[in-house]
């Protein structure tokens, strides 16, 4: 397969991949169960079964290249690690796990920060981990069709499939600056760059309004009205699936409650 | 009334002052096929904004199917199923997530049933050619490709009118010869009145039965290809050009004396009958029906596709 852009490779994987063609509601309902699940409960272990079990239906059942995955997975672990090291290290309250004198203060470690710390962690991991099986899985019209039909609000659904679609036209659009600005030799110092970088942030932000504008026009050519209406071609939720996700969660609400004290020191 | 479109003496005058069109007045007879020719900034898109009713003329009048138009929602609705519009950058039209939400977004719009949406949309899709393509975001497709699909997002309302702005820029010679055969089948078979937007005068010829020149907003002429390509005068004025093989045969004529017809051919067809007519091998004129037969090769004859 081409190396792409992380953008195009996550819609090319859920465009293709053997899991496309499946109900969106039975992922939804998966992936928002689990989710919940998983932000809401103490238990360390939850998020890690979440995580587990996303990982062997994103890998397995869904065929994505671990590779890939692991790519997806790298950048907002990059940053959530950063994150937590530093709610492990300066944050909590109460009993000390070690204090290091400093010359101007004494720097003390909780034990409980350092739990908060590592508790967020997975779970933050977890939570990413379903979220990346739905992303990978479903094409985008399918979750906003499926999330309209569940009664999420038409504008705040409009509004996303307006973003998704419009993400790859001005990335697009931001890919052709930057080389246009590299060939003139915008990036050659870091004052340079960073003139470049607001260059184009104000460049965008034009363009993202007259884009609007020129979509709305053609939009109303079309006989727009302030809805935009969608065929709603769903493959029917499996029944199956849908059992096993009660099945699970159900599972996962009974291992929380033996293990909700595993992680608190 | 055989005529869906007639605009009288329309004007049109941005917010900004800018006065982009003039004391327009132009018709359309019902399967016509008519080109807008013009330089750059010469008026021709905010032209064809008045006719389906997005932009409103500052003073003058459009009248459409023998009734002017009326701005109530309501009927610009009816309206806009009518008259298609298929703008310059697909990207301005494709919003939706999939190839077949997109083309289904008018059809919808109008409230068919879901059943009949989804009969249009195949169809649509078909005509244009990218059945296939139907459950793909828009930004996999090529540029040529999403041309067609904006096509078909029109043709999916099952319009009287299409009016398609610069229908051949950015395309390759490919996806500019699909585009043009698309359009000519429209017309032929379904009887769909085309009005286009274009600088680009090779195409011309091949395309329009009729054209208006515009520059500066205002229209300098009207005519058929043949008469106004023949005003070689007229056409520099308007920095446009006559097409590559008009030229070609002007220059034989003036230059080299060659006994080319008046009527300077506008088109390859034109162009191949008049040189074998020079060579002796066709007796008639470029406007002749006679059958070739050519000393050096076998080859069906020439029909004569522009009467």
């Amino acid at each position: 397969m081409t190396e792409g852009h992380l953008h195009e490779e996550i819609d090319r994987h859920a465009h293709t991949n053997p899991l496309s063609k499946s109900s969106p509601f039975t992922k939804l309902f998966f992936v928002l169960s689990a989710l919940v699940i998983c932000v809401s409960l103490p238990s360390p272990i939850v998020p890690l079964a979440v995580l587990s079990v996303s990982a062997v239906l994103i890998l397995f059942m869904a065929r994505i290249p671990i590779s890939f995955f692991v790519k997806m997975l790298s950048y907002p672990t990059a940053m959530l690690g950063l994150s937590c090291i530093i709610i492990a290290l300066f944050f909590g309250d109460g009993e000390a796990l070690a204090e290091v004198p400093l010359p101007w203060f004494t720097w003390t470690i909780f034990k409980n920060g350092v739990t908060t710390g590592i508790a967020t962690f997975i779970r933050v991991e977890g939570a990413l981990s379903c979220l990346f099986f739905l992303v990978l899985t479903t094409p985008m019209t399918n979750i906003f069709v499926a999330l309209r039909r569940i009664r999420i609000p038409a504008v705040l659904v409009e509004v996303s499939l307006l973003i998704y679609r419009y993400i790859f036209v001005f990335i697009e659009i931001t890919e052709k600056m930057t080389t246009a600005q590299e060939l003139r030799f915008g990036n050659s110092s870091w004052l340079t760059k960073i003139r470049s970088i607001g260059l184009i942030s104000g460049n965008l932000f034009i363009r993202t309004m007259e884009q609007g504008e020129r979509t709305l026009t053609a939009m109303n050519a079309r006989g727009y009205d302030g809805t935009i209406r969608m065929l709603e071609d769903l493959p029917k939720p499996s029944k199956a699936a849908l059992v096993a996700t009660v099945l699970f969660d159900s599972i996962l609400l009974l291992v929380s409650i033996y293990s909700k004290d595993l992680l608190v020191v | 009334m055989d005529m869906p479109f007639y605009l009288e003496n329309v004007s049109h005058r941005y917010s900004d002052g800018t006065l982009a069109l003039e004391d327009v007045t132009m018709s359309m007879k019902r399967g016509e096929r008519i080109a807008l020719l013009g330089p750059n900034g010469s008026g021709k898109t905010t032209l064809l904004l008045h006719l389906n009713g997005i932009l409103k003329p500052t003073s003058g009048k459009v009248h459409f199917d023998g009734k002017p138009v009326e701005y109530s929602s309501k009927a610009l609705l009816e309206l806009r199923r009518r008259v298609g519009f298929v703008f310059q950058d697909p990207n301005d039209q494709l919003f939706a997530p999939t190839v077949r939400q997109d083309v289904a977004f008018g059809p919808l719009n109008l409230g068919q049933s879901a059943q009949e949406v989804r009969r249009v949309v195949e169809e649509a899709l078909d005509t244009v050619g990218m059945a296939e393509y139907a459950e793909k975001p828009p930004h996999f497709l090529s540029f040529g490709q999403k041309k067609r699909v904006a096509l078909a997002g029109v043709l999916a309302m099952q319009p009287e009118v299409i009016i398609m702005d610069e229908p051949t820029s950015n395309l390759d010679p490919r996806g500019t010869s699909e585009i043009l055969h698309l359009l000519l089948r429209l017309s032929r078979e379904r009887r769909i009145s085309l009005i286009l937007a274009t600088h680009d005068v090779d195409m011309v010829p091949l395309f329009a039965d009729r054209l208006y020149i515009l520059n500066k907003g205002r229209v300098v002429s009207e005519g058929t290809p043949r008469e106004l390509f023949s005003d070689t005068q007229l056409i520099r004025s308007v920095n446009l050009r006559s097409p590559r093989i008009t030229h070609l045969f002007e220059v034989l004529r003036k230059e080299d004396g060659v006994p080319v017809d008046e009527r300077l051919p506008l088109t390859i067809g034109e162009a191949r009958r008049e040189v074998l007519r020079l060579l002796g091998i066709l007796q008639d004129d470029l406007t002749g029906g006679s059958e070739v037969v050519s000393p050096w090769r076998h080859h069906p004859p020439i029909k004569n596709k522009r009467g």
